[in-house]
């Protein structure tokens, strides 16, 4: 191919490209209104993983938004929302190439999402540049807020593991009196963050670190930790990373006679944590979670909530559920608002006035962080999850 | 990092105890790879499912035999017969599933002449196509897995807390090679291999059917596989469509690590990377297990390019 024509061809693909994305930004208002019912479209993206090792987290965060989605399809007269998921697997490297699909998507407003750290970390600069609000039910690292600086989009409706490891560190030292505990982290951005702020926070409360480890969460064996626990004789084993090896960790730990504590974070809060450890293996395991889970016999608008779900979805709400349903109401909020541009919802999101929400009352800092929240602590019981309270109440 | 080396000076006995089991494993998973590559010049990168579809045919066994998840754990006779039982059937299954791989993904292609890098590609589409299968019809999610055997510790040495299931693993595991050296070794069947690894036409010309060898290479791996599937889950109990990946690529290395296509080099490397690994994360944490693992590897590649042993499997004698 001669250099003119090889110029000629990318003139051409340059055109038709500039073309689509005219068509694209252009088109939107005509393209979305729907004729029928004169209902207006409005789309909310989904990010977080939905097939992959930990996609149980995303499922509730997704689920949680359909329940949002339904009841305002049913109570709204001029929009139509609908979910538009993007899978990630939850994997920072498949991250921004959903990123490439879900950010030229005109009708997508805002996202909730992503559900992990370290997939929120890889799209962050990508998100800011295209000024696309996003509120994750679940990402929790605390370094997050700074990736991008000065940053706007980036939200969250439920406490960093900051907040967490504080409250987790106070709950092992005061509530369960430990005194020398082992941390071993999976070295995920997670993981390792929750574990990091346990760490921190453990310092000034006099309790010694007898050990600190990591393992490889693509593997299922964790003897080289197991066997380290046991030579340093805790009284209480932490763990930072997520259900399904947080569940065999657990079950190793047993199964090689320790008898120590085992405690772990929100990643871990999930059946399959029960389903890897088995009922016995995981009998008396400690789970803290910032977040709220929602049952139908507890009362008042959490109640309500897991029965509505529960008809809609077919299943308990599980981790998180309720805060991807609060993160989504944030928008249809804004949207029914009248803030049907992404600028002008992303300024609705930033001006938030505090927000009634089902897991917490819910204001933003400046840094996109929720304001407040608390640790709740679920404890393993004949193969299921019991919440005991906060940590707050049980350090007393 | 800082490196821990009173840790390996204390826990020696346990790590080194935890470091066999998982060895034997990769040793086991490794004969599949070594036999193939002998007779085939061919690595066979969809063994790793041949070893995932032994973990399920253990599960499909437990559920045939009327066992759940919630099950009390078997003793005595019961205990054996459900064993034997489940490796037999885990094994006959791998053990076909490798001979409809070849049949299927490399044969029509060896008839045409194919390059092997062509093989190579049909290897992993057929281990990606393997997994996915597995993960539509089971599930992405880990599923629960019964316990048949109690993990009780039978005795102490040195601190190395001896258990039932490590030992199952272990013994099971050398009585397989054991029987497998011997059966190349002494065998007419065995000779085969051994004639068709050294020089295949000569075999041919000599009556050597090599059609036949290939099948029997490729199935011998797959009951290898199967046994290892079967031991990996009494073991773990743990069970997901993507299971076979990292033993997979562990056991690999553990074929060049001990020399490929030599049957006594798969122990050699699977025991030597089971120990490397474990010592490796003992000493510098869990996160460097691999870093130092893999560097071992380049290490003895540099200084000996065909690995620990470095014979072929067709020189390998009784």
């Amino acid at each position: 191919m001669s250099v003119s024509t090889g110029r000629r061809w990318r003139l051409i693909a340059a055109v038709v490209a500039a073309g689509v994305l005219l068509a694209a930004c252009g088109g939107d208002d005509n393209k979305s209104s729907n004729a029928g019912s004169g209902k207006k479209t409005v789309a909310i993206g989904f990010v977080g993983p939905l097939t992959g090792d930990n996609a149980n987290l995303g499922i509730n965060v997704r689920d949680g938004m359909r329940v949002a989605v339904e009841e305002a399809n049913a109570a709204s007269k001029d929009y139509t929302f609908v979910i538009k998921p993007f899978d990630t697997q939850g994997d920072p490297a498949q991250a921004p190439g959903q990123a490439a699909k879900y950010i030229p998507d005109a009708q997508i407003l805002g996202i909730v999402g992503p559900t992990f750290s370290g997939e929120t970390r890889a799209v962050l600069p990508d998100l800011e540049k295209a000024k696309l609000t996003m509120i994750s039910a679940s990402a929790t690292n605390p370094g997050l807020p700074t990736v991008v600086n000065p940053e706007t989009v980036f939200h969250r409706v439920i406490p960093d593991d900051d907040v967490q490891g504080l409250g987790v560190a106070n709950y092992v030292a005061k509530g369960l009196k430990a005194k020398k505990v082992a941390l071993i982290h999976d070295n995920s951005d997670y993981g390792k963050g929750l574990w990091e702020s346990t760490l921190k926070g453990l310092a000034p409360l006099g309790v010694s670190t007898a050990l600190t480890d990591a393992i490889d969460p693509k593997s299922t064996d964790y003897s080289a930790a197991v066997n380290k626990v046991k030579a340093a004789k805790p009284d209480l084993v932490f763990f930072g990373g997520y259900y399904s090896n947080a569940g065999l960790l657990k079950k190793q730990l047993s199964d090689a006679g320790v008898t120590a504590k085992f405690v772990s974070g929100d990643g871990a809060l999930d059946p399959g944590f029960i389903t890897a450890s088995g009922a016995a293996g995981g009998e008396g395991a400690i789970i803290t979670c910032p977040c709220k889970l929602a049952t139908t016999d507890a009362g008042g608008a959490l109640g309500s909530f897991a029965t509505k779900y529960k008809s809609v979805i077919g299943k308990d709400p599980g981790t998180y559920s309720s805060e991807g349903y609060d993160a989504a109401n944030i928008f249809i909020k804004g949207v029914e608002a009248g803030k049907t541009t992404r600028a002008k919802l992303l300024d609705y999101v930033e001006t938030l006035s505090p927000y009634d929400g089902l897991s917490k009352k819910i204001e933003f800092e400046a840094n996109g962080n929720v304001k407040g929240g608390s640790v709740f602590v679920y404890l393993v019981k004949s193969g299921k999850l019991v919440e005991l309270g906060t940590t707050t109440d049980l350090a007393k | 990092m800082h490196a821990c080396f009173t840790c390996l000076k204390d826990q020696f006995g346990p790590q080194t105890m935890d470091g066999l089991t998982l060895g034997a494993v990769y040793a086991l998973i490794a004969l599949g790879y070594t036999l193939v590559y002998g007779v085939l010049r061919l690595i066979n990168f969809a063994h790793s499912e041949i070893f995932m579809i032994g973990v399920f045919g253990s599960l499909f066994a437990m559920h045939a035999l009327g066992i759940g998840d919630a099950d009390p754990t078997k003793t005595g006779v019961v205990l054996i017969v459900t064993l034997v039982l489940v490796l037999i059937a885990s094994m006959v299954m791998s053990g076909f599933a490798a001979l409809a791989m070849e049949r299927i993904a490399y044969r029509p292609l060896r008839k045409r002449g194919a390059p092997r890098l062509a093989a190579l590609i049909t290897a992993i589409g057929i281990s990606l196509f393997l997994q996915e299968l597995f993960a539509a019809r089971y599930g992405r999610d880990q599923l629960g897995y019964p316990r048949v055997l109690a993990k009780r510790e039978l005795f102490n040495i040195g601190g190395a807390n001896v258990r039932s299931d490590k030992v199952l693993v272990l013994v099971a595991s050398f009585i397989l090679m054991l029987a497998l050296d011997r059966f190349i070794a002494r065998s007419r069947l065995g000779r085969g291999i051994r004639a068709t690894a050294q020089d295949a036409e000569t075999a041919a010309l000599m009556g050597v059917n090599i059609e036949r060898v290939i099948m029997l290479t490729f199935f011998l791996g797959g009951l290898l596989a199967g046994a290892a599937g079967m031991l990996y889950a009494v073991f773990f109990e743990t069970i997901k469509y993507n299971i076979g990946f990292l033993p997979g690529i562990k056991a690999f290395t553990a074929a060049v690590l001990g020399g490929i296509g030599n049957v006594r080099g798969a122990l050699v490397g699977g025991i030597a990377l089971g120990l490397l690994e474990q010592w490796g994360a003992t000493v510098l944490g869990g996160q460097w297990k691999d870093v130092f693992a893999f560097a071992v590897l380049v290490l003895v590649l540099m200084f000996r390019p065909t690995g620990l042993l470095g014979e072929s499997l067709g020189r390998s004698r009784a």
